[in-house]
């Protein structure tokens, strides 16, 4: 605390001990729709000052006071670069908007250097990824999916094929913080993760640091995954959408007031459902006919924003998503429904030139609800957790040289754990079970990003998080810090150490996300879990537009939860029982990517080595080491995106990864069981837990965009050819059996093992429009 | 009481993939397996004391039908003794069944196991050529009666029917249920077989249900069996074990045996109390 508070000091200091310049602020946005512009550069053309905008497009440097004209360049990759000359001469405010280069008739270079600032930046481990560019990319049933498109970035794999889980250097899936407009998003997934719950059209970009955490960010320990919405277009009205195979997607967006104002609403549904309800009804007199279940998911998300001044603006957003799994036939009545809610209402006000302020409340909601009613009997099994988060944040530009960032944030969780309800309804039979818990969590923060000299950049900064959760109360100090050194115009060395806490834990019954996995909180119990990582690297700049990055890594892990083996899941009242408690450690000795974001061919290539371990649980492989599921040890993507013509692109990725590790049996017996059981001739013996790793999985995955202008839209069709070698890869073994009829039974004559893969060769085709 | 969603999806999207062709036969290396041996024992009051006792087999060792794999299944010549209230009655390597449904038991005593709740059984058996030995110990548990078979006609479609099967728990004690249920023969796959317990019960009574997919003239089966914590555990490891093989959203489960021993076994030894309540389906 000391060090914190001497720290918070310093940065007060800071603000003294600017004079004699003249400071440049303003908002760098896209001129045909009003958007803002995260990561754009402003320079001082010959004096090497500048800056980025920051999240929220807000920007400010300062330049030293005279009266000569100087020529500002703004730029930023995609859009032309544009000039401003002023004189600087006191607070100098400066608005500019970027036109878009899809806008440009002619040939333009652009000269964007968002890989030299990259190079230069502090910032490491650390990934964007914009719609624009997700968008291109071949999506499974043409469903583009930003999440999966990070699947492809070095240090993150997917868990299993097909699905939007997200494990980040060797951390479970519950440890990525997953924000929309700041709001957490407890389960990005709809049907059993296939899908994440991020419509692309309503989505501006997606950030995700792997490491290197910056303070402003706590609660999760191995990632944030930062994705904002659009903000819709204050220009004029517009609308987009698509017709896939499994959904259709709207989005209308305009100006409220021009340049003050707008909105935008996005809507996306599946169909499926419109079909399978045919199906059922033509075959209602048919004999022992089956009816499918009904499944649908849909999404709507919306925004409105406000310039309600100079230096305020006002931003409302908010997003409602559901999956809806129904079923009714003579023994069940069944309905299982589940999905986020979340609310962000987030205020922008600039101080002044050099302090620029940012306060959020956010609203988040997960739940999943499983009725079945029968007549004079009644089920319902559901969990939920809430959030209502209140933050404030600072960003101080005191002099080019320091970048400082300060806040705190306040967050009530409410979480109903497992609550069952279930009996007949004169109230004979009755069954009960659930808990309900309280929580609130705090954080406090500051950071410094110094230019100590042109070549060596420090940050350093620190949060302190706490938790209350009576009788229980944690508070913990997390160091965060990151330096860059450039070795030349080219070339930077990196380094970063960051500690976090996660007070609210993920209780999953497998490696795979499931909507019924159960968000707990600590308690005295369960304490936070904590992760350490250090990294190194270095970044190098083939040229003017390859980056070439190596990132070595190690995650200690504490306080990891599991559940016991054959824990009973649901229906328990005191699931803290069914709770195993141990470490981890991942490490890789190399991270690489190699990117390229200009020119004709984009894209890039990740590959990762890298080790994932747990141990010391005392009720998992007699408290051994071993491996957990998404454990892999070789991971190489390449994607990449050519720019044929301005009407036609072809995209590719290719994927290698060693395999996944699975649990499976070592040994078998037979069981007899007790009269009127049935004799079971083959009962798996699990050992030791996920010894066997599946073998290598590979896929190629095609796309074509060709894009054609009407007399009032603009169009394009997206085929997309998810893998497109039609390779069968492992999605899980099992082990079967060959049997015959016999006294005893169905009696095993021959046991072999089965692979079964997820999706063959498979080709779809998406109409996205514009007007 | 048990909750398993997934259980019911599994088959289906297995079947699925099978029909998509995208299934095939691999080939896999398990990890090193030794034998271990097999121990199933359920004190049945009014039957004698009987027990199976085989051997496992690594996953891929070869199945037969001949009796070649019986005897290499079979693990005979061991010593086997149940103590309870102060005597030991051995049970003799001698094969014996129970005709319907068949059930197999390669060691028999010569006594009738007593209905007597509360005595305290233990299991002593000393393998063959010094592979040690393996012991284990169970309650006999007192009898939940079936209180009652409803059975209710739909009343949106007079052809069909359920039955509702009504039993009194002791709030008192902390009860483990296993209920199966059987249309027309004992010797047919059960339609329903689920554990259960009185942990989340809030009243004293127990409902098990079918679904409305009775008609006039079905045979029902109910059978009830109150069974010990041990056995609830054993049983419930049995199936994840088997159910975790097919499903890749299932975590698998160790078998959680209730015998211990330098013989390193796998099993059970338990009491088995039930009540079979057969009712047919009239108006």
């Amino acid at each position: 605390m000391k060090y914190f508070l001497s720290f918070f000091f310093l940065c007060c200091a800071l603000l003294l001990s600017a004079q004699n310049t003249a400071t440049v602020s303003g908002t760098i946005r896209d001129a045909q729709n009003g958007e803002t512009l995260i990561g754009a550069t402003v320079e001082a053309v010959g004096l090497g000052k500048g800056n980025i905008s920051n999240e929220y497009g807000f920007f400010s440097f300062t330049l030293p006071e005279g009266n000569d004209s100087v020529s500002l360049r703004f730029s930023y990759i995609g859009y032309q670069t544009s000039y401003r000359k002023i004189k600087p001469v006191g607070p100098i405010k400066l608005n500019v908007s970027l036109r878009s280069e899809d806008n440009v008739i002619e040939e333009v270079v652009i000269k964007a250097n968002s890989l030299e600032e990259k190079m230069k930046s502090t910032e490491m481990s650390v990934t964007t990824i914009s719609t624009k560019e997700a968008k291109l990319l071949p999506a499974l049933l043409g469903e583009v999916d930003i999440i999966k498109i990070l699947q492809l970035k070095p240090g993150i794999t997917a868990g299993s094929e097909g699905t939007t889980g997200i494990f980040v250097r060797g951390g479970g899936a519950d440890q990525n913080l997953i924000v929309l407009d700041e709001a957490v998003v407890y389960n990005a997934n709809h049907l059993f993760g296939f899908f994440s719950t991020f419509n692309s059209d309503a989505v501006k970009d997606v950030k995700v640091y792997k490491g290197g955490f910056p303070a402003q960010y706590g609660g999760r320990l191995s990632s944030v995954i930062d994705v904002r919405m659009k903000e819709g277009n204050n220009q004029e009205f517009s609308g987009s959408g698509g017709l896939g195979l499994i959904a259709s997607r709207l989005t209308l967006e305009g100006p409220i007031q021009k340049d003050k104002s707008s909105f935008i609403v996005s809507g996306r549904r599946t169909y499926a459902d419109l079909i399978t309800r045919g199906i059922n009804k033509s075959n209602e007199n048919t004999p022992d006919y089956n009816p499918i279940p009904d499944y649908y998911f849909y999404d709507l998300n919306t925004k409105v924003n406000f310039t309600l001044s100079e230096k305020d603006r006002l931003y409302l957003s908010g997003y409602f998503g559901r999956d809806v799994f129904k079923f009714k036939d003579e023994t069940f009545n069944f309905l299982f429904d589940w999905g986020n809610t979340t609310g962000t209402a987030r205020w922008n006000h600039v101080f002044g030139p050099k302090l620029f302020a940012n306060t959020t409340f956010t609203y988040s909601d997960y739940r999943y609800r499983i009725r079945n009613i029968l007549q004079g009997f009644s089920f319902s099994l559901g969990s939920n957790v809430n959030d209502v988060n209140t933050k404030v944040d600072f960003y101080y530009q005191p002099s080019n040289n320091h970048t400082v960032r300060f806040g705190a944030n306040a967050t009530y969780h409410d979480f109903v754990v497992g609550r069952l309800k279930a009996g007949s309804d004169d109230g004979e039979v009755k069954f009960e079970a659930g808990q309900t818990f309280d929580g609130m969590e705090y954080g406090l923060y500051a950071n410094d990003e110094w230019a100590v000299t042109d070549r060596f950049k420090l940050s350093y900064g620190a949060r302190i998080s706490a938790w209350q959760n009576n009788p229980s109360f944690y508070a913990r100090f997390e160091p965060r810090a990151a330096a860059n050194f450039a070795i030349n115009n080219k070339w930077s060395v990196k380094g970063s150490y960051t500690r976090m806490n996660q007070y609210v834990h993920l209780l999953a019954s497998s490696g795979l996300s499931l909507p019924t996995d159960i968000w707990y909180p600590s308690t005295e119990g369960i304490k936070p879990e904590i992760s350490d990582q250090v990294a190194i690297g270095t970044s190098y700049l083939l040229g003017d537009n390859l980056l070439i990055t190596w990132e070595a890594w190690y995650k200690w892990l504490q306080n990891q939860l599991d559940f016991k083996d054959g824990a009973e899941v649901f229906g328990n009242s005191n699931l803290e029982d069914e709770l195993t408690i141990g470490r981890g450690y991942a490490f890789s000795p190399l991270e690489l990517e190699i990117e390229k974001k200009e020119g004709k061919l984009t894209g890039w290539i990740g590959y990762t080595l890298a080790w994932t371990k747990r141990s010391d649980f005392p009720d998992i492989n007699r408290g051994e080491e071993f491996l957990p599921r998404f454990d892999t040890r070789h991971n190489l993507s390449i994607v990449a995106l050519w720019n044929l013509s301005k009407r036609w692109q072809i995209t590719a990725t290719w994927v290698y990864t060693s395999g996944y590790v699975a649990w499976l049996p070592s040994g078998r017996f037979s069981f007899q069981d007790i009269p009127g059981g049935q004799t079971q001739a083959l009962v798996p013996i699990y050992g030791d837990r996920n010894t066997y790793r599946y073998p290598a999985y590979m896929r190629a995955d095609l796309g074509v965009v060709w894009k054609w202008k009407g007399k009032y839209t603009e169009n394009d069709l997206t085929l997309s050819v998810y893998n497109a070698t039609d390779r069968r890869n492992p999605y899980f073994i099992y082990i079967n059996a060959e049997t015959v009829e016999t006294p005893l039974g169905d009696r095993p004559t021959r046991i072999y093992a089965e692979q079964v893969s997820l999706f063959p060769i498979l080709p779809s085709i998406t109409w996205n429009f514009k007007f | 009481m048990k909750i398993n969603i997934l259980k019911y999806i599994a088959p289906v999207a297995i079947l699925a993939f099978v029909a998509c062709n995208l299934s095939k036969e691999v080939d896999i290396e398990l990890p090193e397996y030794e034998r271990q041996p097999v121990v199933e024992c359920y004190l049945e009051p009014g039957k004698p004391f009987r027990l199976l006792l085989t051997r496992s087999y690594s996953f891929f060792d070869p199945f037969g039908l001949d009796s070649s794999f019986f005897q290499n299944t079979l693990l005979q010549d061991a010593v086997v003794t149940i103590s309870y209230n102060g005597q030991t009655d051995t049970l003799f390597n001698t094969f014996s069944f129970d005709p319907s449904p068949l059930k197999l038991f390669n060691y028999t005593g010569l006594n009738i196991v007593p209905a007597t709740p509360g005595i305290d059984y233990q299991l002593n058996i000393n393998l063959p050529d010094n592979e040690g030995n393996i012991t284990g110990n169970t309650i006999m548990l007192p009898l939940v009666p079936i209180d009652s078979v409803v059975v209710e006609f739909s009343p949106d479609i007079d052809s069909i029917a359920r039955a509702l099967t009504y039993v009194t728990d002791d709030p008192a004690a902390k009860n483990y249920y296993r209920r199966l249920l059987h249309y027309n023969s004992l010797d047919s796959i059960p339609e329903q077989d689920f554990l259960a317990d009185d942990r989340i019960l809030t009243t004293t009574k127990l409902a098990f249900g079918t679904g409305y997919e009775l008609r006039e003239g079905d045979t029902v089966y109910n059978t009830v069996c109150h069974i010990t914590k041990d056995y609830y555990d054993y049983y419930e490891s049995v199936q994840l074990a088997v159910f975790g093989n097919i499903n890749p959203f299932a975590q698998p489960s160790p078998i959680k045996s209730n015998v211990t021993g330098s013989g390193n076994p796998l099993g059970i030894f338990t009491c088995l109390v039930y009540e079979r309540d057969t009712a047919i389906v009239k108006r």
